[in-house]
């Protein structure tokens, strides 16, 4: 009887483990220290789209630390620790150029140079039918200075085939940007988000799982872009994002299928589609080649404009932030992966590719500035 | 179609599937396997995240949001 109680109890502990049913099912039973050191740069601007000044944009380095432990017999802590580096131009104002179509002009000739710097400390409490959660954090640049924190809790049921979480979060963000005086920029301005999400994930099979979720956001105080020339946003935002997940293990292949689609909707009026699908292939038990592919696809916002309008009155609301406008991306990359038993290194590469010709919702002002950029990232797990 | 009403859709789909399937704990080695997580990789998650976070209107979905930024 007791042989069976111990049998039992290690085939739940193994169901509760299982990485396809919820993200964190289980106490880690090692500590894993993982780091990954990204590089993406922005591609140059067409002398077309910046008829004057410089065409380089952003070159960003980050780097990422994280560290998960077990504490005791039924708690974890996990540490992540981000450091990034910026340097390059951003579009500053847009005008109408010699033929008439929106021209862009980028801020300052010697470019801005930014660093943020970011700690956040969680912890999880496991019982036997799921899991509470908090993290605190702060993150802060030289122009923005963030303190957030949240909690979730997750439930299994139907014998842990089908697992509800529920979650909460909370930031504060103080924004402070430099040569407030030289340009006419606010001084300082400080923002607001509560963030509330529900999902559920179920098992299918024994070979695929699917996950539902649904978050909401509500931001409010200055959401306008500071550093833009024309800017002007209403001072409150709520955000709908509902995303379903699904994995599907493809034994004769020895891989992996993900499938990914989120549908967003806000009231500046931007909704959004995105889907991305990955192939995980298992190359014997040490290698795993990853190729995924990423669409993007939103409308504008109610008050885009291509071109700033410089006769309007700032009480009614404008920005030419290309970020608002009508606009698709594709994205591509591959990952490759060694795992090594305590060691695991990846290498990613990815493309991405923004433009107005590749939107399913309805271009009314194409916007200039659409981002291409590459990613290089190297990352490395040690398990101990 | 509003997206309350896609989402309890998508749970009723699930709870309807939950109901005619039985996966037995010895019989869930599959999804046990690392890459079948919903996050395999959890650093390249963030930082997609945060990288199109900045790029794009979009965020949020399966998770609540973090800490802002000043990503211009």
């Amino acid at each position: 009887m007791k042989a069976t109680s111990k049998s039992l109890i290690a085939l739940s502990t193994t169901a509760l483990a299982l990485p396809g049913i919820a993200g964190a099912d289980a106490p880690p039973t090692v500590k894993t220290l993982s780091y990954k050191i990204s590089s993406y740069k922005e591609d140059e601007l067409s002398r077309k789209e910046a008829p004057l000044g410089d065409l380089d944009r952003y070159d960003i380095d980050v780097h990422q630390f994280q560290l998960v432990s077990p504490l005791g017999r039924n708690m974890s802590l996990r540490v992540d620790a981000n450091y990034e580096s910026l340097s390059g131009a951003s579009p500053w104002f847009t005008s109408a150029g010699l033929d008439g179509n929106p021209i862009v002009n980028l801020s300052g000739a010697s470019g801005i140079h930014d660093r943020r710097s970011e700690l956040a400390i969680g912890g999880s409490y496991y019982l036997l039918n799921g899991s509470i959660s908090g993290n605190v954090g702060y993150s802060e640049e030289n122009d923005y200075r963030a303190i957030y924190g949240g909690f979730n809790g997750e439930r299994h049921f139907n014998n842990e085939l089908t697992t509800l979480a529920l979650g909460f979060s909370y930031s504060s963000d103080e924004i402070f940007p430099t040569d407030a005086t030289l340009f006419n920029r606010v001084s300082d301005e400080s923002k607001h988000s509560s963030s509330v999400f529900f999902s559920i994930s179920q098992v299918i099979n024994q070979f695929s799982s699917f996950q539902s979720a649904l978050s909401i956001t509500e931001q409010s105080g200055f959401l306008s872009d500071p550093y833009k020339l024309r800017d002007s946003r209403p001072d409150d935002k709520t955000q709908f994002a509902l995303s379903n997940s699904y994995r599907r293990f493809l034994v004769e292949a020895d891989a992996s299928l993900h499938i990914n689609y989120r549908y967003y909707h806000d009231d500046f009026g931007i909704s959004s589609h995105t889907a991305d699908l990955s192939w995980h292939q298992n190359l014997g038990r040490r290698f795993r080649a990853i190729p995924s592919i990423r669409y993007y696809s939103q409308s504008s916002a109610d008050f885009f404009t291509n071109i700033d309008d410089f006769l309007k009155p700032l009480t009614e609301y404008q920005s030419s932030d290309y970020r608002l406008s009508a606009f698709g991306a594709i994205s591509g990359g591959i990952s490759f992966v060694a795992d090594m038993g305590n060691w695991k290194a990846t290498l990613t590469a990815e493309r991405y590719l923004a433009n107005e010709d590749y939107s399913v919702h309805s271009v009314n002002q194409s916007s200039t500035a659409l981002v291409k950029y590459t990613r290089l990232s190297l990352g490395i797990d040690f398990t101990f | 179609m509003k997206p309350i009403t896609v989402f309890i859709l998508g749970i009723l789909i699930i709870l309807s599937v939950s109901a005619c399937t039985e996966v037995r704990a010895w019989e869930r080695g599959y999804l046990a396997q690392p890459e079948m997580a919903w996050k395999p990789d959890p650093l390249e998650s963030a930082l997609n995240d945060h990288i199109f976070f900045s790029k794009e209107a979009s965020s949020g979905g399966n998770s609540a949001a973090g800490g802002g930024c000043g990503c211009n």
